[in-house]
């Protein structure tokens, strides 16, 4: 289920990015590629930090870009991308970003309510912090370490 | 009880702040159903203590009559029980 949503070319690791906009740009890449996002969206889930503030950093290191359901979105779906150097976040550093793509209000909540249980455990959430996507991918295939 | 996670769009943050609330809550034994909602719908709502970011909050303590609790980190567990644990003591 999980890796419907996220497939392993929706996994990327970079060294370092320059500013979290660009992170979240990169991070939306495969998304834009197949067409499940468009550009809009990402610059809505970019606008939506400066509106509403950066409550998308959930964890330590660990944000959820998203915007508005249904705009620039044709079909639900998640990216993820993890850096080795983290990047300033309004104040948060973050080294692991989760593209959310909303289509409607429930048709990702599956999935998404799967990865947040996944890293809410420390073990699991090391595993995408150390950004080996090989590992990450087995990790969500799985649904967390047993 | 009941609980209210709000985030801007009611489709994500809120859903993980929604699931923080309720393993906290599980693991305390309290008995509260929590639902998650986007920052306009949450205005016509009825709840008991409404949970969201430090910027949201500040506007729904305007508008809203409930406690609300600005929550910094969503998945942070320690920081939404401290957020619950002020709410049982002003009951």
């Amino acid at each position: 289920m999980l890796t419907k949503f996220l497939p392993k070319d929706h996994l990327q690791h970079e060294e370092r990015v320059k500013n979290w906009e660009e992170a979240i740009k990169i991070a939306s890449r495969p998304l834009l590629k197949k067409g499940v996002i468009e550009k809009k969206y990402i610059d809505n889930m970019i606008k939506n930090v400066y509106t509403n503030g950066p409550y998308i950093v959930l964890n330590d290191y660990f944000a959820l870009p998203h915007a508005q359901p249904g705009i620039g979105v044709n079909k639900s779906g998640m990216a993820l991308l993890t850096l080795t150097e983290p990047v300033d976040l309004l104040g948060h550093p973050v080294k692991v970003f989760l593209v959310l793509a909303a289509y409607d209000s429930s048709s990702h909540l599956q999935a998404l309510s799967e990865i947040t249980k996944l890293m809410m455990e420390q073990e699991n959430f090391d595993v995408i912090l150390n950004g080996n996507t090989d590992e990450i991918y087995q990790l969500l295939l799985k649904g967390g370490i047993s | 009880m009941k609980f209210l996670a709000v985030c801007g769009f009611g489709v994500g943050s809120s859903m993980v702040l929604k699931m923080t609330i309720e393993k906290v809550c599980r693991a305390r034994n309290i008995n509260c159903e929590v639902q998650n909602t986007d920052l306009t719908s949450v205005k016509g709502m009825e709840a008991d203590a409404v949970f969201t970011s430090p910027e949201i909050a500040m506007d729904l303590k305007q508008t809203l009559k409930c406690p609300v609790f600005g929550i910094k980190k969503y998945m942070d567990q320690k920081e939404v029980e401290q957020a619950i644990n002020q709410f049982l003591e002003n009951q």
